[in-house]
């Protein structure tokens, strides 16, 4: 399945509470985002909470979009990534 | 003789039906829920001699009192009897069905009034169908056509087949991935027995119950099968059934042997008369355990012993016992077509294949068995020895008929080249005239256009020069509509009307109506569309009238395909409702991914970007029948979409479209391309534009579609390839290259296109553009967004938007943006006609809205709809839906 990164403006700042209300907004966007078979990997927050970057394992963009919809959340840009980290050549130059 | 510790273990496995007890409640438990209504299909797998037929035996044992049960099974003929165990059914006495086989001639009235019969009845039934891994293609389709309705029938539908036979091309994998995804159907797997299970079996025989379990892998038939061969171990099934049937006296291995050559089953009488026996050796068969007798019928046991016993006969005997057999059948009447043909190759008497293969095939065809009535054509030229010149000739024809239908179009062409090329020979202009029009359709199908043409003028010269009647309006309609295709309006509308001319000259309404159907098709694409939607409104209503429901269904996709090019979208929406509802109930998956790939393409035009997607992934995840000019058009809306929301994949996914479509026509091109050139603008690579579209501008200027004119001349404006518009360009495009802007965005949202009436006001002042930013915004445009900002800032324009305002929180009815907005219009109390102008859709895109927007929220009026949602949609800025 592709992975998608997502960016998404919250121009007031994006706000979980930190306890059950919080927690139990997450797995709520968990459920919905299930109906499409995407999965919510991890976001990374800017520091002033306004914009987050989101990863996403899903099967199209239109899926990514639909959730979001679902999960009343903003969509900026989505782009398909793949994996990169520091050792990835690792033995590819040998 | 029958010897006793050979029956006490096997009853201990069909009596006792060890290790099945899970399997044996939970289909009790759907025959429970059947009885009340809520019925459901089960398909039942495992290896040969799992004990499939045992299971579904017990369970029809069990239920027989409460229950109507109905049993049918498919042969393993080298080519199966079309529909044989729908036919099985309805012909026992027992199903009081009888009457049914008067319908058996047209296979959908025929799987619809059996469905009737499984409603509403007092007691459930239980309809079991055995070895569909050998199912004909007609007995798939009443598979399909039973598994999406049986929901809401009295009655549990058992199917078993092997898995381990179905390799990935196998049919009837296609018909468990159609059925997959539906509550109704449920898989269960018969697994083999445990080290447990055998050691029980095995009990306090000479057998030691792990090596058993070893050999026979817990295969509950072998397992039986070698405690009842003797005192050895077999090397194998095959070895440990031929082990017992040695043991019986030798009239009695005959009879044995015949019953073996028939698949499935074989009457008493003719095993009798194959084996020259008495009827005490057919009773040592079934005492044995060897055989089964059921009512005057005898077979074997399982399916494995029957060709274990088969494939140990001498091949002389063999021969001679098929030989036999069919003078034994062709006695009976109706003659079983299908059976006599399998004898007929199995006997390898080319001369008798060559009599029953081609009724056989014939018969098949009618039945919807298409791949079977090839497979009877294919068989019977392989002895085209025994068969005249003329005849081969005429069974290539028709094979070439039925390659088509199954879409071996290659094959289906060189068949019907083959037979033209016989009739050349022999000069039979009638014959040519009719190979040739009918190439007209094979050559379209493998993408040759001119080779059609050729194919088609040359039977229009012949059958003038005849003076023909009816055939030469058939050819001329045939013609029309390839011209028709090709875009070309005027040859298009001179043939059409000479058919119509010629039609009714010589009487014929069905050629009329073909004619008036093209005529409508015509106009609408490349003529007057207001003509076209009357014209073809009046052939689907004399069509259907006239019981012709074919005619009536093409009217139907060419007001729906058609309407949806000339950009009627109402009426295109109509039609195409209608086809899906009706492909939906006929199981016509052909006509329904067609549809639907027209509804992904009218959504996007439309702007509505999510029912699109979803109505390109419905082509792409259903079966989309036969063809692949479905994948191009739904592919090219997704990619599209992608283009202008800014998304990846855009490119991949015009690239297959227009990959699929390749060497196809123009009309299916243009949309992808236009998509790969509008993708390049927005990249800012318009240099590439010029190189993308050469090719489809040019067929384009050849043809007569305006609207193909229009967009792809566009897009070579846009990026300065050409600098006035073509010819002939659709009149918003044409306004629009003309510097009407403002014109161009009053039509375009006459039309309902937002996106294309945003593009033409970003072509206009200051204001235009930030009305069309607002509309980009809107629609989720971010790429034409963010390019018509930039050019305002470059202008020095200050103050503009900086962008929607996201929603904030859960939308708890599942409500598309869209439909958020629509509903809390509603919510101020506006009209569609009042939304559409806010929104700047149709008004009948409003009402397409409103009923989904009423359907989710489970509301019967739009009162109820917005009292539903209260005060949680926030009506004021028309944007997002909002909790407060």
């Amino acid at each position: 399945m592709p992975r998608y990164v997502v960016e998404r403006t919250f121009p007031d700042g994006l706000e979980i509470p930190t306890n059950p209300d919080g927690a139990s907004v997450c797995l709520g966007v968990v459920d919905n985002n299930a109906t499409e078979q995407v999965t919510w990997l991890q976001s990374f927050v800017s520091t002033d909470k306004t914009k987050t970057f989101c990863i996403y394992d899903g099967p199209s963009p239109e899926a990514i979009r639909r959730v979001a919809g679902l999960n009343g959340l903003p969509v900026d840009v989505i782009s398909e990534v793949r994996v990169l980290d520091p050792y990835f050549y690792v033995g590819a130059a040998s | 003789m029958r010897d006793s510790r050979l029956s006490a273990s096997e009853e201990a496995v069909t009596d006792g039906l060890l290790e099945r007890d899970g399997l044996l409640a939970e289909l009790e438990r759907r025959l429970d829920l059947a009885a009340v209504g809520a019925g459901s299909m089960t398909m039942i797998a495992g290896e040969a001699g799992a004990g499939k037929t045992s299971l579904v035996n017990e369970l029809a044992r069990r239920a027989a009192g409460r229950a109507r049960i109905m049993i049918g099974g498919c042969d393993p003929l080298s080519t199966p009897r079309p529909l044989s165990p729908l036919l099985d059914v309805i012909s026992d006495p027992g199903s009081e069905l009888g009457d049914l086989l008067e319908e058996s001639s047209d296979p959908v009235r025929l799987f619809t009034e059996f469905l009737t019969r499984l409603k509403g009845t007092m007691r459930p039934t239980a309809l079991i169908i055995e070895d569909v891994h050998w199912a004909d293609e007609g007995t798939l389709d009443f598979i399909r056509f039973l598994g999406r309705r049986v929901g809401d029938a009295n009655a549990l539908v058992m199917c078993t087949y092997r898995d381990d036979e179905l390799d990935t091309a196998h049919p009837l994998r296609m018909v468990i991935g159609d059925l997959a995804t539906r509550d109704a159907i449920l898989r269960l797997s018969v697994e083999p027995l445990s080290i447990e299970a055998v050691r029980t079996l095995a009990g306090d025989t000479w057998v030691d119950p792990d090596h058993l379990h070893r050999l026979t892998g817990g295969n509950a038939f072998y397992v039986t099968e070698v405690l009842a061969a003797g005192t050895e171990f077999p090397r194998s099934v095959q070895d440990a059934v031929l082990a017992r049937v040695s043991r019986l006296r030798p009239p009695t291995q005959r009879v044995v042997e015949a019953v073996s050559v028939a698949p499935r089953d074989l009457s008493i009488l003719h095993a009798s008369a194959l084996a020259g026996a008495r009827p005490t050796h057919v009773d040592e068969a079934t005492n044995s355990g060897v055989l089964i007798g059921t009512g005057d019928r005898l077979r074997f046991r399982h399916e494995l012993a029957r060709t274990a016993v088969e494939s140990s006969i001498p091949t002389g005997s063999r021969l001679d016992l098929h030989r036999r057999m069919i003078d034994l059948l062709s006695e009976e009447t109706p003659a079983d077509l299908a059976r006599l043909a399998h004898h007929a190759a199995m006997a390898e008497a080319g001369e008798l294949v060559a009599e029953y293969g081609p009724l056989a095939a014939k018969e098949a065809s009618i039945r919807g068995a298409h791949r079977e009535a090839v497979s009877f054509y294919e068989a019977t030229l392989a002895h085209s020895s025994r068969l005249s010149a003329d005849q081969v000739a005429a069974i290539r024809f028709d094979l070439g008929l039925e390659l088509a239908i199954v879409d071996r179009q290659a094959e289906a062409l060189e068949h019907q080249l083959l037979a033209l090329e016989h009739h050349r020979g022999t000069g039979d202009l009638w014959a040519i005239a009719r190979t040739l029009v009918s190439l007209g359709s094979r050559y379209w199908a493998n993408r040759q256009t001119g080779r059609a043409r050729e194919s088609i003028d040359e039977a229009l010269e012949i059958y003038e020069s005849l003076d023909a009647g009816e055939e030469l309006a058939f050819a001329l309609y045939v013609s029309a509509t390839t011209f028709m295709l090709s875009r070309r309006r005027d040859a298009a509308r001179r043939d059409v009307a000479r058919c119509a001319a010629k039609a009714s000259e010589v009487g014929s309404d069905r050629v009329s109506r073909l004619a008036l159907l093209t005529e409508g098709t015509i106009e609408i694409v490349v003529g007057d569309p207001d003509r076209g939607i009357e014209l073809l409104r009046e052939a689907y209503e004399r069509s259907s009238r006239a019981g012709d429901d074919r005619a009536a269904v093409i009217a139907l996709g060419m007001l729906g395909s058609g309407g949806g090019e000339a950009r009627r979208y109402d009426v295109a929406i109509e039609a195409l409702e209608m086809d899906i509802k009706r492909g939906l109930e006929l199981d016509e998956d052909y006509g329904v991914a067609y549809s639907r790939a027209w509804m992904a393409r009218i959504a996007f035009e439309q702007g509505r970007w999510d029912d699109a997607a979803v109505y390109a992934d419905l082509v792409a995840e259903g079966p989309s029948g036969r063809g692949s000019i479905s994948p191009v058009t739904a592919l090219g809306a997704l990619g599209r979409v992608r283009v202008r929301r800014g998304d990846p994949g855009a490119r991949a996914a015009l690239e297959e479209a227009v990959a699929l479509g390749e060497g196809g026509e123009m009309q299916h091109l243009w949309p992808p391309l236009c998509g790969l050139a509008e993708l390049a603008w927005l990249e800012g690579r318009s240099d590439e534009i010029g190189g993308i579209l050469e090719w489809v501008f040019a067929e384009a200027m050849r043809a007569d579609s305006e609207w193909a004119r229009g967009e792809v001349g566009f897009w070579m404006w846009k990026a300065g390839v050409i600098d006035s518009p073509p010819d002939r360009a659709a009149e918003p495009f044409d306004l629009h290259m003309r510097g009407g802007w403002r014109e161009a965005a009053d039509r375009w949202h006459q039309i309902g296109c937002p996106y294309e009436e945003a593009l033409a006001l970003a072509d206009g002042d200051t204001d235009a553009m930030l009305r069309a930013i607002e509309i980009f915004d809107s629609l989720g445009a971010r790429p034409a967004a963010s390019m018509t900002r930039a050019v305002l800032r470059d202008r020095g324009v200050d103050n503009i938007p900086r962008g929607p305002r996201p929603g904030t929180m859960a939308n708890p009815y599942r409500l598309t943006g869209r439909q958020a907005e629509v509903l809390s219009l509603m919510g101020e109390g506006l009209s569609n006609g009042e939304i559409a102008d806010r929104l700047f859709l149709s008004k009948k895109t409003v009402e397409h809205h409103v009923s989904a927007i009423l359907a989710k929220l489970g509301a019967t009026t739009r009162a109820r709809a917005i009292a539903a949602v209260g005060g949680l949609l926030s009506p004021q800025d028309g944007g997002t839906p909002r909790i407060e």
